[in-house]
C-alpha cells in the first residue's frame, strides 16, 4: 500500500482535491473521470463524466447521493468495458454495490479505476437543495468535521446514520479524511497495483503519521457499528404479517424504490410483467370469499418479492428509501432483513468478487434446523 | 337399488346389503365385536345396535343382521343408541376386566368403568361372541370348537375337553377372536408353526397372502399355497370377502410358458451361508448371535425392529457388538475355499450404522485380512477406524460362548502381543459369506451350462459373462461373489453381449401405439374434470373422499368431479376417456398418489382421448397426505381439499406442450486404445453402430502389452493379438492412432469432436452421439526400496516378463522377496491398487514352478485375493511353501544395499521380532496411478475423484455412467482393476451406449425450462446453478440458452432468476401464482 498526502491549500479541501484529480486526468493515466460535480444551477451534485481537466469543478465532499454510481458504472461497462482506464469516484456503499453487480455479470471492472472517498454521510436530495443553514452543504460538513461535532448528524439520511462501513474497501485509490487534519492535508492511498502505478507518477508527499489514520478509521467504524446495533435492536419489532402490512400501508406500488436500487438489475421486473395479471373472475372470487379485497393487490407482494430477490446483496445504501414518494422508512425493514439474511449464509455483499452469491452455492450445513439434522 | 336415510343423509344401497355393510361402506362408524365379513351375522354382541324407524315404528336393533329396506330411516349415534352401547360396554368390562381390546373399545365409546360386579374368573377374556365357533364351522368346515355348559358356566371348548383330532391348527379361531383369548395349545396337539418372512430373515411373521418385500416387482401379494387353507383343503376363501376388486384368483395354476429367444442371461443371485445349528458359534442356540443378514434387517427402519437395535434375548439395546468375519468364506472345513469379497465392507458398514443408531455402542470386527479393495473402499475403512472408532482385531474366532443367565456372549482372541484374551459382548454378528443359490445346480443342468468347482456358473476367464454354452450369458453373483458395482457392471455387459447376438432383429417386434390426433383446445375455455381416488382404503381410510368431490364440483371451470376406488385401474381410465368425450373435458385433475409412479399412465389416457398429455395435473393426497396424517383425518381432508383446489387452479392455466425431437448421431467415440477401449469399441460396433477409436500412441494395446501371464494359464498376449485383429478388420470401426482429442462440443446424441493427428496438419472432425472414456492408468514408478540403484530390485512387471521368457538366471536364484503395497495405501496414494496381491502370487507361483527349491517371501499388510483368487492363488501359494510375512502400516520394511547385496529388514507381526532377509532379487509390487486426467475431464465437463481417477455418476447404481448424459467410463481410468474386470466394464459401456445409439432421436421432457430471451439480462446465475450443464451463455447475444435435451426439469434456474425469464413449462410463474391464490382463498 502506498501512503501519500494531498496538501490542502488555502483551507480549500474541495479545490485541493480537484487539483489532484485534474492532475490525474491530465497525466493521461486515466482517459476520463466519473465524479460528483454540481450542476450549473449549483443546486445538486450529480455524477459527471469528465474528460477535459479544465471542465473539472468536482465536489467530492458534497453530501449527496442522487443516483447509484454503481448502476452508472454498470450501464457504462456492461455492453463493453472501456479500452483505457476510467476513474470513478465512489462512496463505500456504491463500491459494494458495484462488486455485487460484477458478480451478477452486470458490470465489469476492466479498466475501471475505483477512487474511493471517505464518506461521513449524505443528505436527502431535498435537504441538500434547500439547505436550511447559511452555508453550502459542503462547507457546513467540512466545518462540522473540523470541529468534530455531530451537528450534521440530524441532516444525514437514515441509511448513512447507521452506515455499515463509511471507509472504502476494494478501491484502487482511497481519498481519506478520517484521521487527517483537513485544514492541512488529506490522505491518498493506493490499495492495488493499478492504484500504486498511478500514484507513483504523481508527485505527492509521503504520509507521515500513518497511525492517526488507522486509529480514526477504527473509531468511526466502531461508532457506526454501535449505532447500527442500536438501530437493529430498535427495529426488531417489525415482524409478522400484520406489522409488515402496516409498515407498507402507504405503498402505492410505484416501483420507484426498485428503480433507485443499484442491485435491482432485471431488464423487466417480474412485478411489471403480466404474471400477476388475472381474469376478473379471480379478483371477484377473492372479494366474494372475504367480502372485500384491497387494491392494488400486489403492492405488498412486490415489496416482499423485491426484498426476497435482492436482500442477500443489499449494501444498505438507502437509495430505495430516498426514492419513496410517500417517505416509507424502508431502511427500518431492509437493514434488519439484510443483516439476518446475510448472517444466515455467512455472506458479505461487496466484500469480494470471488465470494459467490448464496443462491448458487450449495452447502451441506446450511439451514440444519429445517428438517432432519 | 334401495334408498335409505342414515343420520339424515340419503344413501343408495344394494337390496341384499345389511345396514352395517352400508354404513361401513360409507365410513359411518358402528362398533362391533362379533362381526366378521366372512361369517354369517349372529347378532350376539349387540354393540352394532342402531335406531331404525320403519312404518312409523322406532326401535333399537342389531344392524349386522338387518337387511336394508326402501325408505328405512336409521340413526347410528342417537342418545338412545349411545346409552344402549354404553350399558353393553359396561357389561363387557365386568365380564373381561383385563382385556385390553375391551378396555380400548370402552374408551372409544366413552365408558371409563363398570357399575357391575365381575361374576366370572377375573382373568377371563372370552365374551362368548362365538366368532371362533362360527369360523371353525362355517369357514374352515371343521367343527372342532363349540360351546359347552350353560348360563354362567358357558364356555368355548373342544369336545370332551380333550385335544381335538379334527383341528387343523390353522389358527383361524385365534385370528378372528376379538379379544385374542384363544390358546391353540389347549385345542390341538399340534404345535402351530408361524409363517415367517424370508425377506426379514425369519425375524417377522407374515400371512398366507403376503407381499414378498416392499419393493417387489410386480408389487402384488402372492398366495402361499403351502399355507393357504383353500389350497390345502378347499376351505376358508375368506380373503375374497375383503378384496373389493375381486382380484383374487385361487384357481390359478403354475403355467409353462414357451418363449422364443435369441439369447439368455442367467442372473438368479446368491444365497448366504447358513451356519449349521449347533456349531461352535451357537447360531440359532444363543439368541444374541445373529447373521449379518438378520442384523441388516434389524437396523433397517422398515424392518421387523423398525431400525431399533436390540438384543433378541431381552430387547435391551446392546452396548458392545462383535462381528466375526469369514463365516462360510475362506474355510475349507465347510467347503468354501473362496473369499466372498463383500463381507469386510458390509461388516464395516454395519458397524458404522450401529454407531449411528446407538451412539456410544462399541463395535469390534474380528478379521483375517481387510479386503477393502474397491474404489474408495480404503477411505471408508479408514473413516470407520478413525472417525467412527470401529475397532478391528486381526484374529479368526473359533468359538462363541454364552452366559446362561445374562445371555452375554464371550469370545477368546489373540491380541497383537500374542496374549490370549477374553471379551464379552451383548451381541455377536456372523459375517456370513455368499454361496451359489439353492437351485443353481438344477438350473445349470436345464440350461446345459457348466458350473465351476465352487458351484458357481463357469465363465470364460477373460469374458466373464460368457458361459460354456454359446448364447447364454451370466451376470452378478451367480458367477463369483461380488459387490453391487461389479454386479451392475456385469449385468450391463451381459445385456450388451445378449443384444449383440440378436442385433440384426432390433426393433422388429415393437408394435407402435397409434394415438388419435390431438384436439386443439386453445380457443376453448377450460373444462376441467376432477377424479378423486380412494386407492382402496389407502386414501379413503383417512381422507373424506366424498367431501373432496363435493368441493371440487364448486370450483371454477370444473365440469365434472367424481371418485373411484382405484383411479389407475383400467375401467377407471376408460371412464376418464368416456367423460372427456362425453363432456368435452379439456383439462384433467387427478387427486391420488404420486406423479412419480402414475403420471405417465394418466397422461397416456389423455393422449388416447385426443388431449395433449400436459393438460393434466395431479394432486398428491396419498403419499403426502393420508399416509402421513393417519391420526388426523379431519385436517387431512382439509389439506386434500386445498391440494385439489390448487391443482384445479393450476389446471385452468395449463396449455399444451409439444416435445421436440432431436436426431441422434449413431456413432460412438472411444477415447483410448487399450484393452478397455478396444473391447468397448468392439461391443458397440458388433451391435451395428459406427465407432471411432482414438489412441494417442502409435499402436493399440496399452498396458496389456506388458502382461504375459494369467493366473490360471490364460494368455494375455493372445487376447491382445486377437483383439487388435478384430478391431483392424471390423467394418464398423475406424481407428486413429497417434491421435489426441483436441476439442469436444455438443451434448448427448450430438457431439462434435476435433481430433489432432500427430504429424498431420489438418485436424479431423467427427460427429458422434456418445463418448466412451477408456484412457487407462499408469504404473507407479517406485522411488523407494533402492529401486533404480540395484539391478536386483525390480517391479513385478519386469519380473513377469523374465518369467515369461524363462530367463536363465531364475533357476539360479536361492531367495526372492516381494514387497506389497509399493505406491498404494500410503499418504500419496491412499487407495488400494487391487491387483498387486494377486499379481505377486501369480508370479511367485510361476517362479516356484521354474525353481521349486528357491525360497519366496511375500511381505504384505493384507492379502487381498478376493473371490476365487483366494483359493487359486493364496491357498495354493501357501501350500506350495511360499512364505508370508506381515508388516504393520507404520513398520514398512527397510531395504539396504551393502556391496550390491540386498538386505531387507522387516518386523514380523506374528513372530513379533525383526527379520533380516538377504534375497537375490527383490520384487516390488507396484500400484496403479491415474493418468493426468484434468484436461480431458474439463473438456468433457465430468468430475474426478480425490485420487484423480474419473468419478462415476453413482458408485453403486450407475458405476460406468458419468452424470453427464451420453458419456461412459471403463478400465483403469475408472479405478485399478484386473484385465477381465476392465473388459466387463468395457462391454458394459457398449450396452449403455446402445441405449442412446439405438434411438433415432432423443425427445425433450415436458417440464423443461424455457428462457424468454428478450428479458434476459445475462446475469448467468442459472448457468452456474444448473446441475446438468444444460444452460449456456450466448456471448454474442448476451442471453442464456437452454439445451432442452440436457434439461431435466429440476427448476433450479427458475428459482434463481429474479425476473422470471427462466420458467418451467409445467410450472410457469402464472400457474404457481394461481395455485397460491387458490390456496389463500
Amino acid at each position: 500500500m502506498t501512503h501519500k498526502v494531498i496538501k490542502v491549500k488555502d483551507n480549500d479541501v474541495v479545490g485541493s482535491a480537484n487539483d489532484f484529480l485534474s492532475h490525474l486526468l491530465s497525466s493521461g493515466k486515466i482517459q476520463a473521470l466519473l465524479v460528483p460535480q454540481n450542476t450549473p444551477s449549483k443546486k445538486v451534485a450529480f455524477p459527471v463524466l469528465i474528460s477535459d481537466p479544465k471542465k473539472l469543478h468536482a465536489d467530492i465532499v458534497a453530501p449527496i447521493l442522487p443516483v447509484s454510481t454503481a448502476a452508472i458504472v454498470s450501464k457504462m461497462t456492461k455492453v463493453q468495458p472501456p479500452s483505457k482506464p476510467l476513474g470513478v469516484v465512489m462512496r463505500s456503499c456504491q463500491i459494494r454495490a458495484l462488486i455485487e453487480l460484477v458478480k451478477l455479470n452486470q458490470a465489469s471492472l476492466m479498466n475501471i479505476v475505483i477512487i474511493g472517498v471517505d464518506c461521513p454521510g449524505t443528505f436527502p436530495i431535498n435537504t441538500y437543495t434547500e439547505f436550511p443553514e447559511k452555508k453550502t452543504p459542503t462547507q457546513f460538513l467540512l466545518e462540522v468535521w473540523t470541529k468534530k461535532s455531530d451537528e450534521a448528524e440530524k441532516y444525514f439520511r437514515s441509511a448513512c446514520q447507521v452506515c455499515k462501513d463509511p471507509v472504502p474497501t476494494n478501491a484502487d485509490i482511497v481519498l481519506g479524511f478520517y484521521g487527517a487534519d483537513i485544514e492541512k492535508e488529506i490522505f491518498v492511498e493506493a490499495h492495488s497495483e493499478v492504484g500504486k502505478n498511478i500514484l507513483q507518477e504523481l508527485s505527492l508527499e509521503d504520509e507521515k503519521e500513518g497511525k492517526n489514520r488507522e486509529k480514526a478509521v477504527k473509531e468511526i467504524r466502531n461508532e457506526k457499528n454501535k449505532k447500527r446495533t442500536v438501530f437493529l435492536k430498535e427495529k426488531e419489532g417489525i415482524k409478522g404479517i400484520d406489522k409488515v402490512s402496516e409498515f407498507f400501508d402507504k405503498c402505492v406500488n410505484c416501483h420507484n424504490c426498485r428503480q433507485a436500487c443499484p442491485i435491482c438489475y432485471c431488464k423487466e421486473c417480474l412485478f411489471d410483467s403480466s404474471v400477476f395479471d388475472a381474469e376478473a373472475y379471480k379478483f371477484l372470487r377473492r372479494a366474494e370469499i372475504k367480502g372485500l379485497f384491497k387494491m392494488p393487490n400486489d403492492a405488498l407482494l412486490f415489496q416482499l418479492g423485491r426484498m426476497n430477490h435482492m436482500i442477500l446483496s443489499c449494501v444498505e445504501c438507502g437509495l430505495c428509501e430516498q426514492a419513496c414518494p410517500n417517505t416509507i422508512p424502508l431502511m427500518e425493514v431492509f437493514i434488519p432483513a439484510a443483516e439476518n439474511a446475510q448472517k444466515e449464509f455467512d455472506y458479505h455483499p461487496g466484500k469480494d468478487t470471488s465470494e459467490k452469491i448464496p443462491m448458487i452455492v450449495y452447502r451441506e450445513d446450511e439451514f440444519l434446523e429445517v428438517g432432519e439434522k | 337399488m334401495v334408498l335409505v336415510t342414515i343420520n339424515s343423509k340419503e344413501y343408495e344401497a344394494a337390496p341384499d346389503e345389511t345396514v352395517l355393510e352400508v354404513c361401513k361402506k360409507n365410513n359411518i362408524f358402528i362398533p362391533t365385536l362379533c362381526h366378521h365379513p366372512s361369517i354369517t351375522p349372529y347378532s350376539s354382541c349387540r354393540l352394532c345396535i342402531v335406531e331404525v324407524t320403519q312404518k312409523g315404528w322406532t326401535k333399537l336393533t342389531a344392524s349386522c343382521s338387518l337387511p336394508v329396506k326402501e325408505g328405512m330411516i336409521i340413526a347410528t349415534n342417537s342418545p338412545h343408541v349411545q346409552n344402549g352401547r354404553k350399558i353393553l360396554m359396561e357389561l363387557y368390562l365386568a365380564r373381561c376386566p383385563t382385556s385390553e381390546q375391551i378396555k380400548e373399545l370402552a374408551n372409544k365409546l366413552e365408558v371409563q368403568k363398570t357399575r357391575f360386579k365381575t361374576y366370572t374368573d377375573p382373568d377371563n377374556k372370552c365374551i362368548l361372541c362365538g366368532l371362533c365357533v362360527r369360523v371353525c364351522n362355517e369357514v374352515m368346515k371343521v367343527k372342532a370348537l363349540g360351546f359347552a355348559h350353560r348360563g354362567a358356566k358357558r364356555e368355548i371348548a373342544v369336545p370332551f375337553q380333550e385335544f381335538s383330532h379334527v383341528c387343523m391348527t390353522c389358527g383361524a379361531c385365534a385370528f378372528v377372536c376379538p379379544t385374542q383369548c384363544i390358546n391353540l395349545s389347549k385345542l390341538s396337539p399340534n404345535k402351530p408353526v408361524p409363517l415367517t418372512s424370508d425377506f426379514d430373515a425369519g425375524m417377522a411373521q407374515r400371512g398366507a397372502i403376503y407381499t414378498q418385500f416392499p419393493q417387489a416387482i410386480p408389487n402384488v401379494p402372492v398366495i402361499d399355497k403351502k399355507a393357504c387353507m383353500y389350497a390345502l383343503n378347499g376351505t376358508c376363501k375368506s380373503c375374497e370377502n375383503f378384496c373389493e376388486k375381486d382380484a383374487l384368483k385361487h384357481g390359478q395354476e403354475d403355467k409353462e410358458i414357451k418363449v422364443d429367444v435369441g439369447s439368455v442371461i442367467i442372473s438368479p443371485g446368491f444365497d448366504t451361508y447358513e451356519p449349521p445349528k449347533g456349531d461352535s458359534y451357537g447360531y440359532r442356540i444363543f439368541p444374541n448371535v445373529l447373521t449379518s443378514i438378520e442384523f441388516e434387517r434389524m437396523i433397517s427402519s422398515s424392518g421387523p425392529y423398525k431400525g431399533h437395535l436390540a438384543r433378541i434375548s431381552d430387547g435391551q439395546p446392546p452396548k458392545k457388538i462383535a462381528w466375526l468375519q469369514c463365516v462360510g468364506s475362506r474355510d475349507e472345513s465347510c467347503d468354501r475355499q473362496y473369499c466372498s469379497s463383500v463381507c469386510c465392507m458390509y461388516a464395516t458398514k454395519e458397524a458404522i450404522i450401529a454407531k449411528e443408531h446407538l451412539p456410544g455402542v462399541d463395535t469390534h470386527i474380528y478379521f483375517m485380512d481387510m479386503r477393502s479393495f474397491g474404489k474408495d473402499f480404503e477411505k471408508y475403512y479408514d473413516r470407520a477406524k478413525d472417525e467412527y472408532e470401529v475397532v478391528y482385531r486381526r484374529c479368526r474366532i473359533p468359538q462363541v460362548e454364552q452366559d446362561r443367565k445374562t445371555k452375554h456372549l464371550s469370545i477368546r482372541y489373540v491380541d497383537d502381543d500374542g496374549a490370549l484374551k477374553k471379551e464379552s459382548y451383548d451381541m455377536v454378528v456372523l459375517s456370513v459369506g455368499l454361496q451359489p443359490c439353492k437351485d443353481l445346480a438344477e438350473m445349470s443342468k436345464i440350461l446345459e451350462v457348466n458350473l465351476n468347482r465352487y458351484g458357481f456358473i463357469e465363465t470364460d476367464p477373460f469374458f466373464q459373462v460368457k458361459t460354456s454354452r454359446k448364447g447364454i450369458y451370466a451376470s452378478g453373483t451367480v458367477t463369483e461373489p461380488k459387490d453391487i458395482p461389479e454386479s451392475v457392471t456385469q449385468a450391463s455387459a451381459a445385456a450388451g453381449e445378449a443384444a449383440k447376438d440378436i442385433a440384426a432383429l432390433r426393433g422388429t417386434e415393437i408394435i407402435q401405439k397409434v394415438y388419435p390426433d390431438e384436439k386443439n383446445v386453445s380457443n376453448e375455455n377450460p373444462r376441467i374434470g376432477v377424479f378423486v381416488c380412494h386407492c382402496g382404503i389407502n386414501i379413503s381410510g383417512v381422507v373424506d373422499v366424498k367431501k373432496i368431490v363435493a368441493v371440487a364440483q364448486t370450483l371454477p371451470f370444473v365440469v365434472y368431479a367424481d371418485d373411484s376406488l382405484y383411479t389407475c385401474s383400467q375401467d377407471s381410465n376408460e371412464k376418464i376417456k368416456e367423460k372427456i368425450k362425453e363432456l368435452g373435458l379439456n383439462r384433467i385433475v387427478i387427486a391420488s398418489c404420486t406423479p412419480r409412479t402414475h403420471e405417465p399412465l394418466f397422461q397416456d389416457t389423455l393422449r388416447e382421448a385426443g388431449l395433449n398429455p400436459h393438460l393434466f395435473e395431479m394432486a398428491n393426497i396419498r403419499d403426502q397426505n393420508s399416509w402421513v396424517h393417519k391420526n388426523n383425518p379431519l385436517s387431512a381432508t382439509e389439506k386434500a381439499i386445498d391440494a385439489v383446489r390448487m391443482a384445479v387452479a393450476k389446471a385452468s392455466d395449463l396449455s399444451p406442450i409439444h416435445h421436440a425431437k432431436i436426431p441422434v448421431v449413431n456413432r460412438a467415440l472411444v477415447i483410448g486404445g487399450g484393452i478397455s477401449g478396444m473391447q468397448a469399441a468392439l461391443s458397440i460396433a458388433d451391435q451395428g453402430y459406427e465407432t471411432t477409436l482414438v489412441e494417442k500412441e502409435s499402436d493399440l494395446g496399452g498396458h496389456l502389452k506388458e502382461i504375459y501371464l494369467g493366473a490360471q494359464g490364460e494368455k494375455p498376449q493372445v487376447l491382445l493379438k486377437q483383439t487388435i485383429e478384430q478391431i483392424m478388420s471390423h467394418p464398423h470401426i475406424q481407428v486413429f492412432t497417434n491421435t489426441v482429442v483436441d476439442h469436444i462440443s455438443g451434448y448427448v446424441g450430438n457431439f462434435t469432436t476435433t481430433l489432432l493427428v500427430k504429424k498431420e496438419m489438418s485436424p479431423a472432425t467427427i460427429q458422434h452421439g456418445v463418448i466412451i472414456v477408456a484412457t487407462g492408468g499408469l504404473p507407479y514408478e517406485p522411488t523407494e526400496y533402492q529401486y533404480n540403484k540395484s539391478k536386483d530390485v525390480l517391479t513385478q512387471t519386469a519380473f513377469e516378463k523374465d518369467l515369461f521368457e524363462e530367463k536363465s538366471y531364475l533357476k539360479n536364484l536361492k531367495e526372492v522377496a516381494m514387497i506389497q503395497c509399493v505406491g498404494s495405501r500410503n499418504e500419496d496414494h491412499p487407495y488400494c491398487s487391487r491387483v498387486c496381491c494377486s499379481e505377486a502370487l501369480k508370479n511367485a507361483l510361476r517362479f516356484k514352478e521354474l525353481n521349486p527349491d528357491a525360497t519366496v517371501y511375500v511381505l504384505y499388510r493384507d492379502i487381498r485375493t478376493y473371490g476365487f483368487r483366494e483359493d487359486l492363488l493364496y491357498q495354493k501359494a501357501r501350500k506350495n511353501g511360499i512364505l508370508f510375512i506381515r508388516f504393520e502400516d507404520d513398520h514398512e520394511p527397510e531395504v539396504t544395499l551393502t556391496d550390491g547385496k540386498i538386505m531387507v529388514k522387516t518386523r514380523d507381526t506374528l513372530l513379533r521380532r525383526e527379520l533380516h532377509l538377504h534375497p537375490d532379487k527383490l520384487v516390488l509390487s507396484t500400484g496403479i496411478i491415474p493418468q493426468d486426467n484434468t484436461e480431458l475431464a474439463q473438456q468433457l465437463k465430468v468430475p474426478l475423484n480425490e485420487d484423480a481417477f474419473y468419478a462415476e455418476a453413482h458408485v453403486k447404481l450407475r458405476p460406468i455412467d458419468f452424470s453427464a448424459d451420453g458419456i461412459f467410463l471403463c478400465g483403469l481410468a475408472h479405478s485399478p482393476r484386473f484385465i477381465e474386470e476392465s473388459i466387463l466394464q468395457a462391454k458394459a459401456t457398449g450396452a449403455r451406449a446402445a441405449t442412446i445409439l439405438s434411438k433415432e432421436y432423443l425427445e425433450t421432457k415436458g417440464n423443461v425450462a424455457r428462457v424468454i430471451s428478450r428479458n434476459c439480462v445475462g446475469c448467468q446465475l442459472c448457468v452456474e446453478i444448473c446441475p446438468y450443464d444444460a444452460i449456456t451463455f450466448d456471448e454474442e447475444k448476451k442471453v442464456v440458452i437452454v439445451n432442452e435435451i440436457l434439461c431435466q426439469g429440476c427448476g433450479a434456474c427458475c428459482v434463481v432468476c429474479p425476473s422470471g425469464v427462466s420458467q418451467q413449462n409445467t410450472f410457469t410463474k402464472r400457474q404457481i401464482v394461481s395455485m397460491i391464490d387458490a390456496y389463500l382463498e
